[in-house]
This record gives C-alpha cells, structure tokens and sequence, in this order.
C-alpha cells in the first residue's frame, strides 16, 4: 500500500502539490488526472523520490520513503515515461536488463527474464531482443518500456502518460494489453495522464488533481456519477454514458455461435446464406476472419460468394479486451450496425452488436459495478 | 562532396549523378599530367634544371599513368553499385602508376655511377598526386566499406614498396635525400608520433573529466569552455613565449620537449574538453529520467548512459586532437623541439626542398592514419544502435 499523508511540494511561491492525502491498495490501478500544471506528474515523481517533498510523507507499505536510499527505492518501483527514455546505445534486451543488472542478477536469470517479459507484451522475443530502440516503432519502444520497468518485478509500478506519444490507435490497443497485464500481475500501478477516457478504462480508482490540490479521489464509476465539485463535473464532461463505454470490455456482451464458413467453399456459403442468419462471417483454412455477408442484401440468382464484403480484420474487427467505446466508435465510422470480435491472429471469435451497446448504455450502474467479470457472451449468448 | 557527406545514403549503391569530387579529382590529375611539367633534371647543383613532360621522360609507364586516370574519371562519370570500389581502384592503380613513372624517369635520366645528379618531382606529378588524393578519399566515402578501403590501402602501400625496390624510385632526389637522412628522419618522426600521443594523451586524461564537470556544473562551464577557447586563438609561437615565464619561474627547461608537450597539450584540450562537454551534455533528458527513476547511481548514470552516448563527440574530439598537435608540434621545433619540424626549418634554412619534402610528407601520412585509425576505432566501440547506419546494416 502506497500512503501520501499531507505531501506539499513548493517551489518558491508556487505550491506545485498542496496537502496531498491519498491511499492506494494494493493491486490497484490509481490514476492521476488533471490539467496540465495540476501537480499529477510532480507526485508521482515524489513517490520515487526523483522529486522530495517539501513537507509529508509517503508510506510505502508503511515504511517512510524518505528513510530509504533512493536508489535502492528505485529499483524496487517500475518506472516507466511518456517519452520512453529507452537507452539508444544499448539492445532491446539490454534495455530491460537494465535494473537486474543494478540488482547483480546471474546472466541466464536476465536473459529468461527478458524473454519472459518480451513475450508477456507481445513481442518476439527472437525478433526483438537485438534491435536496438531506433529501429522500434513508437507502439514497440512503449511496449518495451513496460517490459523494462516490470523486468525485476517490482510489486510498484510508477507510469508517466507511457502511451501518451502513439497514435489513438496503438494507444486503444497498449491499455487493453496493460488490462491484460494487469489481471495476471496484479501490480500496485500509480498512473500518470491528462486523458480522461484513458483514466477511466484503466482506473480502479481516479485522484482529480487541480493546481496541485485533490478534488475527488474515487472509482471512474463515482467519479462519472457523483462528481463532487462542478470543476469534476466539467473535467469529466457530459458524456459520462458513453464514458461509461470506455470501462465495459467488448467480450462482455459480445455474441457467440454465428454463422460462420470458409470462404473457399461456395456451396456452404449458399447454404448458409438460405439459412437463418442474417449475417455470415467469412473465414479462412485457419479461421482468420477475411469478409461477410448480410443476407438481407442477398440478390436472388447471383452467388453469394459475390455478394460478401471483404475487409481487412485489422480494420474492420475490434478485440475482445477492447473497449466498448472504441467498438461503437468504430461501428459509427465504418458505419455498420454489428462488428465481428477476432483474437490476436484474425481468428473470427464472435460478433457485437450496436443494439447490445446501446443496451449496456442504458444500463448503467447495475451493469457496471463487476465489469471486470463479465464472462464472455454474458448478455446476448448464442446465434441470431 | 559537402552533399555527398550529408547524404550518404543517396550516393549509393545506383548513384545517377556524376561524382563531382572524383571526376575533378581525375580531370585535375590529367591535367597535370599533360599540361605541367612531371619531373625535374639537374645534372649538378650549379646547373639550373631542365623541366621535363610525363611522356617526354617516364615511357611506357607514362601512356599507363594516362589510362588507369581516364579509367578512374570513367568510374566517377558512369552511375552503378560498384562506383565507390570502382573509384578505389582507379585511385590505387593511378597512385602505383604514378610511382613507377616516377621511377622510370629517374632511371632513364639519371647517369650512372656516383653522380651528384638529381632528378627531383615537379609541378605536375604533384598536382596529379593531389588529384588521385581527391580520388581516392571520395572512393573511400562512396564505398562505405571498411574492408575496400583496407584493401586500397594496403595494395598503395604495396605498390610503393615495389616502385621503390623495382621501379627506380629509390633513385628519385627526395629518396636519395632519405636515405642520407635515414637514421636522423626515423628518429625525428618517432619523436614527432610520442610528442603527439604524449599532448593528446595528457589532455585526454585532463579533457575528458573536464568536460564532464562542465556538463554538470555552470560554475565549471562558464570558466572551463573560455579558457581553453582562448588557449586556442593564441598563436602557437606566442603560446610558447609566454610558457617561457613559468616554466623558468619553477626552473624547468624552457626549450626542448617539456614547452613543447605542455604547448601541445593546451592546444588538445579545447577540442576534447568541448566535444566531452557537449556530448554529455547533449544526452537526452528523458534517458537521464529513466536512468535516475530505475534506480542508477549518478556514477552509473555516467558510465552506463551519459559517456557510451556521448562517445562519438568525444571520439571526434580525440580525433580532431590527433590531427592538430601533428601540425602543431611541427611548429614546435623552432624551439627545440626535436621533430619532423627540425627537417623542416633545416631543409628552409639551407633552401633543400627535398628536405622540407622529407619533413612535410610524413606528417601528412601520420594525419592520415591518426584520422582513419580513429574513424576505425568509432566504427567498433561505438554502439550500433547510435552510429550512423552503414548500407548494409539498413537493408538488413
């Protein structure tokens, strides 16, 4: 547990972070949020002692930072920043070697260790372990930042907006696979952004930062809810529905048991096509989603093979840790009523609909409160 | 050649666009061939010298010369992958041809016997040096290979060795002059190298932490970087005048090697301790912040992040050192110092140019291999991942 009891930061006149008292559990998720200047990422940095306090203390599982030599704070808390700050000069692998190393690990216990950690954020560790941060891209160069603050697998992590410098769409994709991480790993992560949609996907809990004081500290449900002051209720806008969206995975209401068949089959599709079902997903010899077809817009007497919509999975599909803000924003944009889920590769896993999104919005609390343990297809189940 | 070097990747491997530098390397060393005399004839020292043309003294050797300089203005004219390789070729084989017309010169005039005729080089077989010289650094540049350039570099020297032993060239004036010189030149150019490593070598040890406190410190920035800027606007003949003073205030020599070390020391710094300074203090923030937040130490922080980055300026810098004190401590032996310069000023002195030749040719052979060892020794320590890309590792 992270304890900030009174912290106040001054620099010269200006109070940077005034009597600052907030409690973080362990495991959990709390984002710092706020205007810029608002003292979001001066406390952060106070936690690992980059910055020392003017006055209060940090608890860290009850022990005072202060007592601790900062270096030795350090390599027990996952630091990771905006711009990466990966090392030019040194590998990938090297990179994330970086704190075993201060700690004097054997070298074959850092090795696994990086492929470990390579593989836990999706990259190949035989492709990526000798490149060096030039040749990443700013998605890979902020996945290997994650990697080389877990690397000794501090029980802290420390992360300063690290998916702030990629685009929306890698940004969409990185807090999902941090979700994931964050389930099997359970980390006590202090997060730094101005995003509100991000803070309110990943939070468990937000701490509202305004010139350097606190103006709510609660869970993104509360927040959207019962903002407690009108510069809350401003920040976190008025679309706290759709906000809402952002904090419910697609595989929560994501449908299952659709028709489905290969696209090299013409006879299947024609059956398929006679069947039920109004939409039919197209698939390949593996089962990667390549196109589908909306029986309604069937002509009588052409193939139906010539009828399907062909697209690109990587356009045309959303994941299922993917959020449900993201899937309505792709439904509006692409404009279709219904989106196919696939997994990593392109597997075809199941469909969500606009009506289902529309349903979990007016949901509204009920629905929301076990979010993270909606099994998957726990709304709309089987086919159509 | 400024826009070959800033756009190395444009220049090959399919450059369209003929290489000016190489191409007016060759047409400079064709006209100096064609256009100036190649060699001097003296049949003794009172008798003024008769000029001579390439073709009028130096044979076959002579036509041979014309071919492989029009073959290297072909290489630089014709696009195509090998060009840089091409231009090395042509460089290396002008340069041996160069020698042994030289020689085949010197053979054919020179009487036999002991005879105090000279046969000495002239103007054009100078100028086509100095044209093969822009050949072969530009072929050096667009090949990009360190093995190519190895290779020229060892078949020059081949090619020398041969034309001396085989060619004649060992009867040329400057190498008659040579081998009366012989024990006093390996002398004078072995103290010349230990004056220069022993100059950069102190003020690498003083520089380098210099320029790091500097980085750290304004106090230390704002007195350090002026001061060993205005070492190096004071001429090297007045620096040396004014260490007079102290050097006999603590009663040390005030001519001979110890002003000279201490001259050429003063002089290494300002491109050392500037290149350490910006290149420490020219390391990204957000390195330094994620080196501090996982936890270094500010000495690890140097020797892990901020000194391995800052290496390539602080190479360049040692290089630039190398190159100056080679000069600069030829200066020096007008004061004692016992170096190449002594062959200079005893060559002025007694107006032998083949002696100031003597003095001034291994300096330019010693700059060469102190900036060529130098760019070799950044192509190993320095980390790929910082270096600039060579062809082969980008297509990779």
């Amino acid at each position: 547990m992270i304890s900030l009891e009174h912290v106040t930061k001054r620099y010269g006149d200006r109070m940077a972070v005034d009597d600052l008292s907030i409690e973080i559990d362990d495991g959990d998720v709390a984002v710092l949020i706020g205007p810029s200047g608002c003292g979001k990422t001066t406390t952060l940095r106070m936690i690992n002692r980059l910055i020392e306090p003017t006055s209060g203390r940090i608890l860290i599982d009850g022990t005072d930072a202060a007592t601790l030599k900062p270096e030795e704070l350090r390599q027990h808390i996952g630091y990771a920043i905006q711009s990466v700050g990966l090392f030019p000069h040194l590998t990938v692998a090297e990179n994330i070697a970086t704190v075993p190393k201060l700690l004097g690990w054997k070298t074959a216990r850092i090795v696994s260790r990086c492929e470990e950690l390579l593989a836990l954020v999706g990259l190949d560790p035989a492709q990526y372990s000798r490149k060096y941060p030039r040749q990443l891209s700013g998605g890979e160069a902020q996945r290997v930042g994650v990697a080389r603050a877990l690397a000794a697998d501090p029980p802290i992590l420390l992360m300063d907006e690290p998916f702030g410098a990629v685009d929306p769409l890698n940004r969409d994709r990185l807090q999902g696979e941090f979700l994931r991480i964050q389930r099997d790993l359970k980390k006590t992560v202090v997060f730094v952004t101005h995003d509100v949609d991000e803070a309110i996907r990943l939070a468990d809990k937000i701490a509202l930062m305004r010139d350097g004081h606190l103006e709510q500290y609660d869970s993104p449900e509360q927040l959207l809810d019962h903002p407690e002051t009108k510069f809350v209720h401003d920040f976190v806008g008025a679309d706290a529905a759709l906000k809402r969206l952002g904090r419910v995975r697609v595989d929560s209401v994501m449908r299952t048991g659709q028709a489905t068949v290969r696209a090299d089959q013409p006879d299947a599709i024609e059956a398929a096509c006679a069947s039920e079902s109004r939409f039919v997903y197209l698939v390949d010899a593996d089962g990667v989603l390549v196109g589908w077809i909306d029986s309604r817009v069937l002509d009588r007497g052409t193939p139906a093979a010539e009828a399907a919509t062909r697209v690109d999975w990587r356009q045309a599909a959303v994941r299922p840790d993917g959020s449900l803000k993201e899937a309505l924003a792709r439904m509006l944009a692409l404009g279709y009523r219904s989106l196919p889920v696939v997994a990593a590769g392109g597997r075809l896993l199941g469909h969500v609909t606009l009506s289902d999104v529309e349903k979990t919005m007016e949901g509204g609390d009920a629905h929301l409160a076990d979010h993270t343990d909606n099994e998957a297809g726990s709304i709309g189940g089987g086919g159509e | 050649m400024a826009i070959a070097s800033a756009m190395p990747s444009e220049s090959y491997p399919s450059a369209k666009v003929v290489d000016r530098a190489a191409s007016a390397g060759a047409v400079v060393a064709l006209a100096g061939c064609l256009l100036l005399p190649f060699v001097e004839f003296r049949p003794n020292r009172i008798v003024d010298g008769r000029l001579l043309h390439l073709l009028q003294c130096a044979g076959v050797w002579g036509w041979v010369l014309l071919a492989v300089l029009l073959l290297s203005l072909g290489a630089a004219l014709l696009p195509g992958r090998y060009r840089g390789r091409g231009l090395l070729a042509g460089a290396v084989l002008s340069f041996g041809a160069l020698l042994f017309a030289l020689g085949s010169a010197t053979t054919k005039l020179m009487p036999a016997g002991d005879t105090p005729a000279r046969v000495s080089i002239a103007g054009g077989a100078w100028i086509a040096l100095v044209g093969i010289a822009m050949i072969w650094f530009q072929g050096n540049r667009v090949a990009r290979s360190h093995k190519a350039s190895a290779a020229a570099a060892l078949t020059g020297t081949a090619l020398l060795v041969a034309a001396w032993w085989f060619g004649g060239l060992s009867q040329l004036s400057l190498a008659v002059e040579y081998r009366a010189q012989a024990d006093t030149f390996w002398q004078l150019t072995y103290s010349h190298v230990l004056l220069v490593l022993g100059g950069t070598l102190i003020a690498t040890v003083i520089g380098i932490p210099l320029g790091i406190v500097a980085a750290r410190s304004g106090f230390a920035r704002a007195v350090a970087i002026p001061v060993v800027g205005i070492i190096q606007t004071i001429p090297s003949l007045a620096l040396y005048g004014l260490l007079v003073i102290p050097l006999a205030a603590l009663g040390l020599p005030t001519l001979g090697t110890v002003p000279a070390l201490i001259a050429l020391t003063l002089y290494a710094l300002l491109p050392i301790v500037r290149n350490t300074f910006l290149g420490v203090s020219g390391v990204d923030a957000s390195s330094i912040d994620a080196g501090l937040g996982m936890g270094m130490s500010r000495r690890q922080l140097l020797w892990r992040v901020e000194f391995p980055l800052a290496l390539p300026l602080v190479l360049e810098g040692l290089r630039a050192a190398l190159v100056l004190t080679i000069g600069i401590a030829a200066v020096m032996a007008i004061a004692g110092a016992q170096d190449l310069g002594t062959l200079i000023f005893l060559g002025w002195g007694s107006i032998a140019v083949d002696l100031v030749l003597l003095g001034a040719i291994p300096m330019v052979v010693l700059s060469i291999i102190a900036d060529q060892g130098m760019r070799a020794l950044e192509s190993v320590v320095v980390s790929p991942g910082i270096r600039i890309p060579r062809e082969e590792e980008l297509s990779a």
